[in-house]
């Protein structure tokens, strides 16, 4: 348990989560970019945000950090309200956004160390050095940051966001653009982020970088946050496992009355598909092998195939358009 | 209500109690931080911004302003010899300062903002704590000091040349500040407010200019007709001219104290409204 009976001023403690997010609307002319969303962050974590091009991951971090003056609702992060007290909650956030930039008249080095001035570190170069080197931009430091590549840009944005030892990181799409092995590294580095106790809130089209890092997985879709649920929790409660059987012969007619209890359908001669929930409490498939047996039917092949995230990312987002249009 | 933390957050026990201490860091540093360290360090920056391409924002506005001293000072001043009883010389050098300080204090925060805005690179600083004020007295402080160093570099050379001394040098120094600041506020509005180049250098090259121009920085109203003369009374700038060359030489076509009017006015209104624009957000947080 974290002690605070240490910490010199009680101001400083804060138990609570270190984003909430209340009924945040937001609109751009006609276009409703964000509506009524819930949120809350808890300390620690690496939170995901997926939704297609488009759905406002963006611009809900935007309303965050404060690039978006306009919106309604409430956010408050650490206890500080993103509005009234912009100048502490920002002290505590740190933005990789995005959009790549640039300002052609400074070097790399001297741009990390003054974000780290902006934010009042005292002798920031030493920490931009090291940052630069975690990053694999070491010998790039006198580089115009105009002439970085796109990847490097990325990687530098992210020294900049961390100069001031941010609390709640923010990373929009941090992995767009960076190699592979970059990649990897870039998610171990988040990963060192978390350990030493930043909390992470990214976004990604790459499901499988949600996958392997994230705790948290929330979906937004046309603004509306459609669900926040455990990584674990999820796979469980919307996964699907396939299970293709090959018979020898057609299932007889008898059968199917007493398939009824499955969701299944027929595929190519002889080959029928079975979909089973992975939360599934009661032991469906083996009962399925045993009626099967039961009915003289012998098994050629099976095949089985769980959903990723991707699947289950796919048939929400399908689910909910129909369920809107 | 939601479950309590444990149940809710998978982040491990150790981690939760890092992310915690974490946090109580990042409070600690927002209470502490008032955000003074963070505008010396933009000052320094944008400073550091306009000193990297000193040949054109500090070196080609002196060589601009001296040639204009050389041939409108020896070639007029032979024939004039003397204005409203001064030698030319010491006629024209306020004159060209005036004209120097509004287009460095202008170019320099108008550009420095635009072309942050256009790249981007503004973002970082709208992250940051700095609060509207803040900002504000950096980009002014670093255009203030881009206008008034080579201001201090034209007069120098213009001295050495045989210009003047300066009658009244606190009336000076407050009238180039104000002036300084005035523009650079004006600047920052005209940056927020723009959206292409086009636009950007619409002020500078078809309003300041030509009022500048035609503010007597090469004459005295006295010397045209008075239809003209009545029409350069509307012009803003000659008095703002005016006020500066009774600093440095005690003569003026009109009062001082209504070019410092003026320019309290330029200060207060463009600080009120480049205020206003951060403040709200307008065109950076939208
Ligand atoms: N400044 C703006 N002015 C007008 N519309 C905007 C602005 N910013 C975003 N939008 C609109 O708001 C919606 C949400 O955009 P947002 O950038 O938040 O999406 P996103 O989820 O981040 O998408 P992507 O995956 O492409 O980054 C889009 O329809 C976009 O066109
Ligand atoms: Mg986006």
């Amino acid at each position: 348990m974290p002690n605070f009976a240490t910490a010199p001023t009680p101001t400083e403690n804060f138990a609570g989560p270190v984003l909430t997010v209340r009924g945040l609307s937001k609109s751009f002319g006609n276009l409703q970019a964000l509506r009524n969303v819930d949120l809350e962050i808890e300390p620690g974590e690496i939170f995901a945000l997926l939704g297609v091009n488009g759905a406002g991951k963006t611009t809900m971090i935007e309303c965050i950090c404060g690039l978006q003056a306009h919106f309604e609702g409430q956010i408050s992060v650490a206890g500080f309200d993103a509005r009234k007290d912009y100048a502490k909650a920002r002290q505590i956030t740190g933005l990789v956004p995005q959009e790549l930039n640039f300002d052609g008249f400074f070097q790399s080095l001297e741009t990390v160390s003054s974000q780290g001035g902006y934010f009042g570190v005292r002798h920031p170069d030493q920490k931009a050095r090291a940052l630069m080197k975690r990053l694999s931009l070491e010998g790039k430091e006198k580089d115009n940051t105009r002439n970085l590549s796109g990847g490097m840009k990325r990687r530098l944005m992210i020294a900049k966001a961390l100069m001031h030892d941010p609390a709640l990181l923010f990373l929009d799409e941090p992995t767009a653009g960076v190699d592979v092995e970059l990649r990897d590294d870039l998610w171990q580095y988040v990963r060192e982020l978390r350990e030493s106790g930043t909390t992470i809130v990214l976004t990604t089209h790459y499901l499988e970088e949600a996958e392997k890092l994230a705790d948290r997985i929330g979906v937004i879709n046309r603004g509306r946050l459609l669900l926040v649920e455990r990584r674990d929790h999820l796979m469980d409660k919307f996964g699907r496992k396939k299970v293709t059987l090959r018979t020898a012969q057609p299932l007889p007619e008898e059968l199917s009355g007493k398939l009824r209890t499955y969701q299944w359908e027929e595929g190519e001669k002889n080959e029928y598909h079975f979909h089973f929930r992975l939360d599934e409490k009661e032991p469906t498939l083996p009962r399925l092998f045993e009626l099967l047996g039961q009915h003289g039917v012998s098994i050629m092949d099976v095949e089985t195939r769980q959903s990723r995230l991707e699947d289950i990312f796919r048939e929400l987002l399908q689910t909910d358009d129909e369920a809107t249009s | 209500m939601k479950p309590p933390l444990e149940a809710s957050s998978p982040a491990s026990e150790p981690t939760t109690a890092s992310a915690r201490r974490k946090i109580a860091g990042a409070r600690k540093n927002a209470l502490r931080n008032h955000g003074w360290r963070g505008t010396y360090a933009l000052l320094v920056r944008e400073i550091q911004r306009f000193m990297k391409i000193a040949g054109q924002s500090i070196v080609s506005p002196v060589l601009t302003t001296l040639l204009y001293f050389v041939v409108f000072g020896f070639s007029l001043g032979s024939r004039l010899q003397e204005i409203e009883g001064i030698p030319y010389i010491d006629f024209l050098v306020p004159g060209l300062m005036m004209l120097n300080l509004i287009n460095n204090a202008f170019l320099n925060s108008s550009f420095s903002l635009f072309i942050a805005k256009i790249h981007g690179a503004i973002v970082d600083v709208l992250v940051t704590p700095l609060t509207p004020l803040q900002i504000i007295m950096a980009y002014v402080g670093a255009s203030v000091v881009r206008a008034v160093v080579t201001g201090l570099i034209i007069w120098l050379v213009a001295s050495l040349m045989g210009a003047g001394t300066v009658a009244y040098p606190l009336f000076t120094i407050v009238f180039m500040l104000l002036t300084a600041i005035g523009f650079a506020l004006f600047g920052i509005i005209v940056a927020i407010y723009s959206e292409t180049f086009d636009q950007i250098n619409l002020l500078p090259s078809f309003f300041l200019m030509p009022l500048t121009f035609l503010g007597g920085v090469f004459y005295s109203i006295s010397m045209l007709p008075p239809f003209w003369q009545a029409v350069s009374l509307a012009n803003p700038i000659l008095y703002m001219i005016n006020g500066l060359r009774y600093g440095m030489t005690g003569v003026s076509d009109v009062s001082p104290w209504i070019g410092l009017g003026i320019l309290t006015a330029l200060v207060l209104l463009c600080g009120l409204h480049a205020w206003h624009l951060l403040h709200t957000g307008k065109k950076l947080r939208e």
